[in-house]
């Protein structure tokens, strides 16, 4: 006995296709967008280039200011090292206006933290980084902007 | 008369020494909100101001939000973001306590010892008390404080909807680490 096999409607069928495309191409957003790592610094265009002092003036200035133009963006630092700090199992670099006692600091990217080890005090260096922004700090007094993700600028 | 004189103000001058406040402009802080649903927020700073007054015995430190760092660029967005830490709003995290049993610290010997702490947390605008044991260690000139505790996200009004899906831990942990001068 032959048995009637049931058709399913057409648009039954394109709507079911489209929510499993449409389903498909979400789980593949989302796990694009949760496993993206952070660029290596090293590669990434800067947004700009200052020379450390003159950043810390325009800090010391008016740090919303500067906060808004600089904050999160890629920005390559020339300076002299004033200090090379231990920061845990890596050091960190910083530079110090020793009229103010403000400074930059950077602390590199994994990546890049045996390039930091090899920096000393009064070394010229160009660094890029990610920049934290800057505020005023209550226990030292003085103003400060603080980098991540950096890497020597070669 | 005056070698006596001199030998006080010789005693007086290194005391004070000892008792310069140590501080640190690259603590490191580790935040570990993971759960079993999401190995994601994880994070590092290590541009932490940390200062230690072992003649007051006061410590205290100041943790600039945006300074830390994720794996993901997505959840550092979140983490920065309304919902979470809000670093546009309260660009800062700060401590300020005491080393309750400072008088037991010896900066002037090696060694390692136990620090009772107290004081205030200040996360996402609120203040809260806070209590935790850490350690301090000495070697030559050199002084590392280390200390682990967990800090309740509720307590200091952060239960945005990753937290309550179980994506965000409840409590996460918090480990400090600071090389002091």
């Amino acid at each position: 006995m032959a048995t009637a096999k049931k058709r399913m409607n057409p648009w039954f069928k394109r709507i079911l296709y489209g929510i499993i495309i449409v389903a498909l191409l979400g789980a593949g957003l989302v796990w694009y967008i949760f496993s993206e790592k952070f660029a290596d610094t090293s590669e990434t265009p800067a947004d700009f280039t200052v020379n450390a002092m003159d950043l810390i003036h325009e800090f010391e200035k008016n740090d919303s200011l500067a906060n808004k133009k600089y904050t999160e963006k890629i920005i390559v630092v020339n300076g002299t090292v004033s200090g090379i700090e231990p920061a845990d199992t890596t050091v960190n670099i910083k530079m110090v206006d020793t009229a103010s006692g403000s400074y930059v600091i950077f602390a590199f990217q994994p990546q890049h933290r045996d390039e930091a080890k090899t920096i000393k005090a009064g070394d010229n260096v160009s660094i890029k980084g990610s920049c934290s922004g800057g505020a005023y700090s209550n226990i030292l007094e003085t103003e400060y902007i603080t980098f991540k993700r950096c890497a020597l600028n070669k | 008369m005056k070698k006596t004189i001199l030998l006080i103000a010789l005693v007086a001058a290194s005391g004070s020494m000892f008792a310069q406040k140590k501080t640190t402009t690259s603590g490191t802080v580790n935040f570990d909100a993971t759960t079993t649903l999401d190995q994601l927020p994880k994070a590092e700073n290590k541009t932490v101001i940390v200062a230690i007054d072992p003649a007051k015995g006061t410590l205290a430190f100041e943790v600039p939000i945006k300074s830390f760092t994720f794996g993901n660029p997505k959840i550092q967005e979140h983490f920065n973001g309304p919902n979470w830490l809000d670093s546009e709003k309260f660009p800062t995290s700060t401590f300020k306590g005491i080393i309750t049993n400072i008088s037991t610290i010896d900066f002037t010997k090696d060694g390692s010892y136990s620090a009772d702490v107290e004081g205030d947390l200040t996360i996402h605008g609120v203040t809260k008390p806070v209590k935790t044991t850490g350690k301090i260690t000495v070697k030559g000139k050199a002084v590392t404080a280390n200390a682990e505790f967990s800090v309740k996200l509720a307590d200091y009004g952060i239960d945005g909807p990753p937290v309550g899906a179980g994506k965000v831990s409840k409590e996460p942990k918090i480990i400090v680490a600071a090389d002091l001068n």
